[in-house]
């Protein structure tokens, strides 16, 4: 038998189910957490500027998602805040103690990386042992003290009886539970994760969210994750951070988000929405020169965006002031039909979510009115 | 038998495979090739050796020159090839893992022993240490010797394999990123144990193969070691250059012997570098983490 062959076989790639069960506290992995503060971090790489002066604090106990799109500052901020990187100015706090000066070994971070950066040549046990083995010999536990935390996390990990394999053994969804066993070896203040499900299928993915926001109800580590993926930032975290170009958009809930978008980026962002270019005139919002039964909410006058979502829109009939556009696309998706609309001189497509069985005149031409809006203003 | 995937007509051929004489005629010229310029020679100097007798090939082996020569080519290896380790592997290690101006002027410097004719190798240390070299007077006056003596024929040693530790961990290195070395050092580990507990071990393969190869460099090396040695016999005479003086002797079988030593000593490195890149093959050049 070849020596490929030979690893084939002694590979089993089938993920072990994960079981949920209800939350309830751990005290045998229940540590003293802390709050974090991040003070006007700047962080450039060489003339790239990667942060503009993020300030945020996280509460202790809190599980906080740093989300945006690739290049917005959220992994360089989860690194920073690590000791992985350090910034240009700013300072990291963790309680009370200024972390800026500690080194990476000395903050007490549990990090998982995206690709879980697991040891290949460790089994899974030495893995999860390797934070604890390092430690001087003053304050390193015992061989039996070693063991029996290693195989408390496996259980918590769900990866009883694996503890032997090593990481070329493991599926994808083994290795990042074996990663965040890793991670919450060493007892840290407060755990990091980088795109902590980044790598894994869909399904994979939605299991471990769940498991993820159960554990951290169990040891209550002040976690912060960072993901590209709004939906798991609003399904799983307390509250979210959204970045964009090295700053901060927004925080709050995932409530706070959706409802009030606080700029054009987040309302953009997040969900589905459409954006039209419209002007403000004393007190009235027109499109083209029609004016919209829109309030202006006491926006000043000038150029605007309107934004609004596509589940926030309904049919208008024949009165004036509504949204009149040309179906050029349609799509079924459950219980809504999704058209997309041409609107206006410029053409600008929206995209709206009408009943399925709504009925669209022969000749293409609608008319819609927004319920829910958002007007920012537009710096031409 | 009624699954139309098992019926596909067998006489095509994959689109990259040749016709059957092409791949006959490509596959002989290949073998003549190894047969003529690989095989015969090698089983050449073995026949040579033993041409009279077993006893021959042992009392060659017993004279005090050549076993002089031998312990030599011992030595230089054994010091050679421990300060070639250990430069690769630092060489390496800030090559792949840190990013710093001028390190594509540095990888070059790394091959440049293999660009360099070996004679030049020798060439230059005569010229630096040489007795009319820059520092000849200044070594002459504190009595240290260095050209025609075993300082000088280690250095051009160490010049000439130079490059295959660092050349063979570089990649290897470069393709496995800093991620478990900062894992390592985010779970408290210091900069000795991550180097320890996860580089070393994810390079050990590599690392050997490395070694291996330096190794039978370090042993066969000729250009450089004759420019530097000044062949004193039983004193600064390395295997090769002893064959060639055997050799020039009309000492056929002492000189057939001593080779057939060095033929050993290549036959034993590719077993063990096939041995190895057979059952390491995936840690050599990087595998699943």
């Amino acid at each position: 038998m070849t020596a490929l062959a030979q690893f084939r076989r002694d590979t089993d790639y089938t993920e072990t189910k994960i079981s949920l069960v209800a939350p309830f506290v751990d005290e045998r992995l229940r540590v003293k957490t802390m709050n974090v503060t991040v003070e006007n971090l700047v962080k450039a790489f060489g003339l790239v500027p990667a942060l503009h002066g993020v300030s945020l604090e996280i509460a202790s106990g809190e599980l906080i998602a740093l989300v945006g799109p690739s290049g917005s500052g959220k992994t360089t901020l989860l690194r920073l805040i690590a000791g992985l990187d350090f910034p240009n100015s700013g300072r990291v706090l963790f309680g009370n103690d200024d972390a800026s000066a500690k080194s990476v070994q000395d903050r007490n971070v549990g990090f998982v990386f995206q690709n879980y950066a697991l040891f290949r040549h460790m089994s899974v046990f030495e893995n999860i042992a390797f934070g604890l083995r390092v430690r001087d010999s003053g304050r390193r536990p015992s061989e039996a003290a070693i063991a029996e935390r290693v195989m408390t996390l496996l259980e918590l990990v769900q990866l009883n009886g694996l503890e032997k394999r090593f990481p070329g053994q493991l599926s994808g969804g083994q290795r990042q539970r074996v990663a965040f066993a890793r991670a919450l070896a060493i007892e840290p203040g407060v755990l990091l994760l980088d795109e902590p499900f980044g790598a894994l299928d869909a399904k994979v993915r939605k299991e471990l969210r769940r498991w993820l926001r159960e554990i951290h109800d169990r040891t209550g580590h002040t976690t912060v994750f960072v993901t590209h993926d709004q939906e798991e930032a609003l399904e799983l975290a307390d509250r979210v951070v959204v970045m964009s170009q090295g700053r901060i958009e927004q925080v709050g809930t995932a409530d706070d988000i959706f409802d009030n978008p606080a700029t054009p980026f987040v309302f953009d962002f997040i969900g589905d929405s459409s954006a039209l270019p419209v002007v403000i005139d004393k007190g009235s919002v027109s499109l083209d020169d029609r004016i919209l039964s829109i309030d202006a909410n006491g926006h000043a006058d000038g150029p605007a965006t309107l934004f609004f979502r596509p589940n926030h829109v309904h049919l208008a009939g024949q009165e004036s002031g509504a949204i009149v556009g040309t179906v050029r696309g349609s799509r079924r998706r459950g219980d809504i039909r999704r058209l997309e609309l041409e609107v206006g001189l410029a053409r600008r497509l929206c995209e709206i979510d009408l009943p399925a069985d709504a009925e669209v005149p022969k000749t293409g031409r609608i008319a819609v009115k927004p319920a829910k809006w958002r007007l920012f203003p537009r710096t031409a | 038998m009624s699954d139309p995937a098992l019926a596909a007509p067998r006489t095509w051929r994959s689109p990259t495979a040749e016709i059957r004489p092409v791949r006959a005629l490509l596959i002989g010229i290949a073998a003549v090739f190894i047969g003529v310029f690989l095989v015969f020679p090698l089983v050449a100097v073995f026949i040579e050796a033993l041409r009279n007798g077993v006893g021959a090939y042992f009392g060659a082996l017993g004279d005090a020159d050549t076993q002089h020569a031998i312990w030599l080519t011992l030595m230089v290896a054994a010091i050679a090839v421990p300060a070639n380790l250990v430069f690769g592997i630092a060489a390496a290690w800030a090559i792949s893992k840190y990013e710093f101006r001028g390190k594509a002027f540095l990888i070059t410097l790394i091959d440049l022993p293999f660009s360099v004719s070996p004679v030049i190798a020798g060439l230059i240390y005569v010229i630096m240490f040489g007795s009319h070299g820059y520092f000849g007077p200044w070594l002459n006056d504190h009595n240290i010797q260095i050209i025609f003596a075993v300082p000088g024929i280690v250095l051009a040693t160490i010049f000439v394999t130079f490059p295959f530790v660092a050349r063979e961990l570089i990649p290897l290195m470069d393709e496995q990123g800093t991620q478990e070395e900062e894992a390592a050092i985010s779970l408290g580990a210091s900069g000795w144990q991550t180097f320890r507990r996860v580089t070393l071990p994810n390079v050990k393969w590599a690392l050997m193969y490395g070694v291996l190869l330096c190794n039978a460099r370090a042993m066969g090396e000729f250009g450089a070691v004759a420019v530097v040695s000044g062949h004193i016999r039983g004193l600064t005479n390395t295997m090769p250059l002893h064959i060639e003086i055997l050799y020039n002797d009309y000492q056929w079988v002492a000189a057939f012997t001593v080779a057939s030593l060095l033929a050993l000593l290549a036959l034993v490195t590719l077993v063990v570098k096939s041995a190895l890149e057979w059952r390491f093959g995936h840690e050599l050049t990087g595998g699943p983490r």
